[in-house]
């Protein structure tokens, strides 16, 4: 170690030149980075469930859909329909739209005695004027379910503009166009944008504001936490530029390794400089604190010591954040988590060999003169205020400490119980954000929003997979959150009435063969079924947005399936409620799996660089202490385990064992020094305790800023680590102290009774 | 049904005989034009209509086609097997049969839609009226190229679904080359492209294709075993000879 501090020191110009051109380099890079909003991306590609759902979307164009909901007291009104009219055209003529349907442009068809007649349902060119008219067109779209809760609501009072995207449109560009100029019409009406486009187009927008407000704020709080702890100037600069440096460059690499910035990682930025000017943190206040004249000497020596701290502190933290490659179930996550771990690994190379390199190269040296002052540790206002007495109480009084820590972990556990879970991804929105304010009114007027499909996979144009077609979705309309559904089945039993021979499906294949004529190169149909005739799907929407009732539907259609789903005519059951289930259970194994794994493998670490199991077991105990008070927390709170939350216990553990590993090297080293107990805990507490509030401080404000995102479970996220971490240290400083006082008592006594036997040989000889 | 009007197109686009004439505006060209497009008394023949996806995957159906006059015709599938039989029964005042054999009936069809288009193909309602050029368009001559004549189409009706249409005419023949569409948001939607062959006194459009720029799908229409002027008389265009 002290040849590799050797090394830094002495290439000091090359390591600053490397780094700085690196920072160039990756910094050049950041001009074209991009943000992918696009949420159903996000659903990881290995899991089946969610690989049908993407499929469905993509081969249906499902995921392309979107709409704008018109609001008034009546829909049935000429000045109302003139209005969607102008929305419907408006949208029409947008570059990359590909289809239009809407009250005043979707075609009827009507079966009579003598034959068929196909016309529009409104001539858009002769609007009904008269209340005749008005009640006529009004009658006829609440008798057909086509219409009725599809396009108008059963209360008349909203109506849908729907619209398709072409396959290889920007969908953010087309949604922001359609909201621009929609919005520029200026109409009476209250106009919404719903639909998985105008979502991205609302997620992106949120992710740009958290960027611009929250980056800054960050940057300016952990500004002030630095300046008031250092006072000086390289105490603010140092750690800041490390932050910074690490996140150009793992934004860099993600830029040039394919990746986008996502609705998680968007708040890397923010995450690494609350992180990665801890390493920093440590160095100077390592050399600040040693007492070598010689400052060169003094930054060799100080770096000497903290290699080995910094390197585990760093590795655990990286090792927290990429316990999501392995255990998170949204590739949001997991591309989160593998660079938030680079990002890490970045700002530890940075701390131990460019800060140094830095400091020596710039002389950057804490003033001679604040050095003879000699101010030390237990002078500074912490150091009086907090430090010393509070060191002074674990000494004497351990017992309290541990009882207090006991009686906290026991209202915890009770808490834990009540822990919820959230994964309706609507809910992450805020209360008045457009997205979750269409939610509901989709959910009141239209049946929902949440998509259903009912894959079947057979031959499409058998008269036995169409009929067992209308019986499930018979079946699914028994179900309460389920009003409508739509397959090609539906469209061939209609067609089938319009030549004559009633609503069903026909008994011969080459009677629906031929219906199928009819019904080919009809927009619908690319939405219905495959190409090759050897799949389609029953789409529907689901109502309720809760978890519970979302696990009891998929139950519902399971039993369904299990007893009609057949070789010739196989049934699949697909959309966010299958998805929902699927990823509230994977929520919860996935923590408690991850979270052990991380938790057994850290002490591994711990243990193996300290060279003492018992050593690896101490350090964990305070974080894990932490973790259960964390979920206690939740459940007493109602903080819900969500796709962010869920990251907190890992990203605890993996960041607040540091400070345990920083209590636990000071410690032995001292106390192997000194051989008493209570100096050994006062100097550990003094010193490292002083970084350790430091930078509890400063990640705990860093993270904190997240409360001020857009994103909910990214506030709740924010919020959680703050307070982990603000326990992680505490426990270091009070818990771990207590348990190294006891663990170590009888090592001690062997100290004290070595020395008095010295003395004892010593006075006898004299 | 939305088949319906396939002959109408197929018949109104490839009915072609030689004509010649130093048109000077742009009414006497359309003029021309739908002389050189009507003026067969009757037509028979094969058609089969090639449709092409974006990923270049094909899908073929074959028809056999009378007409007589502008606006009589059948149109009677003959493959594929599935889609045999079915036929189409134009008259005049957009009166229209479907019959399917699978069924044993028919089916009288009225339709008020033109700008959707007919099953698979990338051709609409519009596109197949057989209404002669100059009573469906305002022409403007937009420049004389070598060999053809660029008119600029205006549709009279406002329910038309193009804004215009940029139509090149052979400067001699007076058949139409090619003609791009345009929706009412200005934007070129589909692009449609002829081969005209002289047979026996009248030019014929023996392939017409068009290409829906949105989707990128097209569609081809290629005529074989055309014969003009057979004697077709209204008997041959009945509910009861549509059955057989």
């Amino acid at each position: 170690m002290n040849k590799l501090a050797e090394g830094i020191v002495k290439a000091r110009w090359l390591i600053i030149i490397i780094v700085l051109g690196l920072t160039g380099f990756f910094g050049y890079q950041l001009k074209d980075i991009k943000l992918d909003a696009d949420v159903v991306n996000s659903l990881p590609d290995d899991d089946p469930t969610a690989v049908l759902y993407t499929n469905i979307g993509n081969k249906y164009g499902g995921n392309t859909m979107g709409m704008v909901i018109v609001q008034a007291d009546n829909i049935f009104d000429t000045k109302v329909l003139e209005h969607i009219k102008q929305v419907t055209d408006t949208v029409k003529y947008i570059d990359g739209i590909s289809t239009v349907t809407s009250l005043t442009d979707v075609i009827d068809i009507k079966g009579s005695d003598w034959g068929i007649e196909i016309g529009k349902l409104v001539d858009e060119y002769d609007l009904p004027t008269t209340q005749t008219q008005l009640d006529s067109l009004k009658h006829r779209v609440m008798s057909k379910e086509m219409y009725k809760g599809n396009i108008v609501s059963e209360d008349g009072t909203s109506t849908l503009v729907l619209f398709t995207l072409l396959d290889d449109a920007d969908k953010q560009a087309v949604a922001k166009e359609i909201k621009e100029k929609i919005t520029k019409l200026n109409l009476p009406e209250k106009i919404s944008f719903g639909g998985i486009p105008m979502m991205m187009d609302d997620v992106s927008n949120l992710m740009m504001v958290d960027m611009r407000n929250l980056i800054p704020i960050t940057f300016i709080i952990i500004m002030l936490v630095l300046l008031i702890s250092f006072r000086s100037a390289r105490g603010v600069v140092l750690p800041l530029l490390t932050a910074s440096i690490s996140t150009v460059w793992v934004l860099g690499i993600m830029q040039l390794s394919g990746y986008m910035l996502n609705l998680v990682s968007i708040n890397m930025p923010v995450i690494l400089l609350a992180v990665g000017s801890a390493y920093t943190i440590h160095v100077i206040n390592r050399v600040n604190e040693c007492k070598e004249k010689d400052r060169r000497k003094a930054l060799i020596i100080s770096l000497t010591y903290i290699i080995i701290p910094i390197l585990l502190s760093g590795i655990t933290t990286a090792f927290g954040f990429i316990s999501f490659v392995f255990g998170a179930y949204l590739t949001m996550i997991r591309d989160f988590g593998m660079f938030t771990s680079l990002g890490v690994l970045i700002a530890l190379l940075i701390s131990v060999v460019f800060v140094p390199a830095f400091v020596s190269a710039f002389s950057m040296f804490k003033s001679q003169k604040a050095l003879k002052k000699g101010i030390k540790s237990e002078d500074t206002i912490m150091g009086k205020m907090l430090l010393t007495p509070f060191s002074n109480l674990i000494v004497k009084h351990p017992k309290y400490i541990t009882v207090i820590w006991i009686a906290v972990m026991a209202i915890s556990i009770w808490g834990m119980f009540n822990i919820k879970t959230s994964v309706n991804m609507v809910e992450y929105f805020q209360k008045d954000n457009p997205t979750r304010v269409i939610e509901e009114i989709m959910q009141k007027k239209f049946g929902g929003s949440i998509p259903v499909f009912v894959v079947f996979k057979g031959d499409m144009q058998s008269p036995d997979v169409l009929k067992k077609m209308i019986e499930t979705e018979n079946y699914m309309k028994k179900y309460p959150d389920v009003t409508s559904t739509q397959s090609v089945a539906d469209l061939i039993e209609e067609m089938n009435d319009v030549m004559g021979e009633g609503k069903k499906i026909p008994d011969e294949k080459a009677k629906i063969e031929q219906l199928w004529f009819l019904l080919d190169g009809q927009d619908i149909m690319s939405q219905l079924v495959t190409d090759d005739l050897d799949e389609g799907i029953i789409q529907s929407k689901f109502a309720s947005a809760h978890s519970d009732d979302a696990k009891e539907f998929v139950i519902y259609m399971n039993e369904y399936i299990k007893d009609n789903s057949t070789d010739d005519c196989q049934i699949l059951l697909t959309g966010m409620p299958s998805v929902y289930v699927k990823l509230n259970d994977s929520l919860i194994n996935s923590q408690f799996s991850s979270l052990a794994i991380a938790i057994v493998l850290v002490v591994l670490i711990v243990a193996l660089i300290l060279r003492s199991f018992p050593k690896g077991i101490y350090a964990a105990i305070p974080i894990v202490a932490t973790i259960i008070i964390l979920f206690g927390f939740m459940g007493i709170t109602g903080i819900a385990l969500d796709i962010a939350t869920v990251l907190v216990a890992s990203i605890a553990l993996g960041m607040g064992i540091d400070y345990s590993i920083h209590i636990i090297t000071h410690f032995s080293k001292k106390f192997d020094e000194v051989k008493n107990i209570e100096e050994a805990i006062k100097d550990s507490i003094m010193i490292s305790g002083k970084a350790i509030i430091i930078n509890v401080i400063s990640v705990a404000a860093g993270f904190l800023v997240l409360t001020f995102s857009h994103i909910v479970p990214i506030q709740n996220f924010g919020l959680l680590v703050s307070l982990s971490m603000i326990g992680a240290g505490v426990g270091a400083l009070t818990l771990l102290p207590v348990i190294l006082i006891l663990a170590n008592r009888a090592k001690e006594q062997v100290y004290k009774n070595l020395d008095n036997g010295l003395k004892y040989i010593k006075n006898k000889k004299i | 049904m939305r088949k319906l009007k396939l002959s109408v197109l197929v018949i109104a686009l490839f009915l072609m005989f030689g004509f010649n004439a130093n048109a000077q505006d742009a009414n006497t060209i359309l003029k021309n034009m739908d002389d050189v497009m009507y003026s067969p008394k009757d037509m028979t023949g094969k058609t089969k209509i090639i449709l092409i996806d974006k990923a270049g995957k094909e899908k073929t159906r074959e028809a056999d086609i009378i007409q007589k006059g502008t606006d009589k015709r059948i149109f009677r599938f003959t493959a594929p097997s599935s889609q045999a039989g079915i036929a189409v029964l134009s008259l005049p005042n957009d009166v229209m049969y479907l019959y399917m054999p699978a069924f044993g009936k028919e089916r009288r069809i009225s339709s008020s839609v033109k700008s959707q288009n007919f099953a698979g193909t990338d051709f609409s309602y519009d596109d197949m009226e057989s209404k002669p050029n100059s009573e469906k368009y305002t022409p403007k001559l937009l420049e004389t190229e070598e060999g053809a004549y660029v008119l600029e189409l205006t549709p009279i009706s406002k329910k038309s679904s193009y804004s215009k249409v940029i139509m090149k005419v052979h400067k001699t023949h007076f058949y139409p080359i090619s003609a791009e569409f345009y929706d009412k948001g200005n934007r070129k939607i589909k692009e449609g492209i002829s081969v005209y062959k002289k047979i026996g006194n009248y030019w014929n459009a023996q392939e017409m294709s068009m290409t829906n720029l949105k989707k990128n799908h097209t569609t081809r229409m290629i005529m074989s075993d055309v014969k003009y002027d057979t004697g077709l008389t209204d008997d041959d265009f009945t509910v009861r000879k549509l059955k057989q």
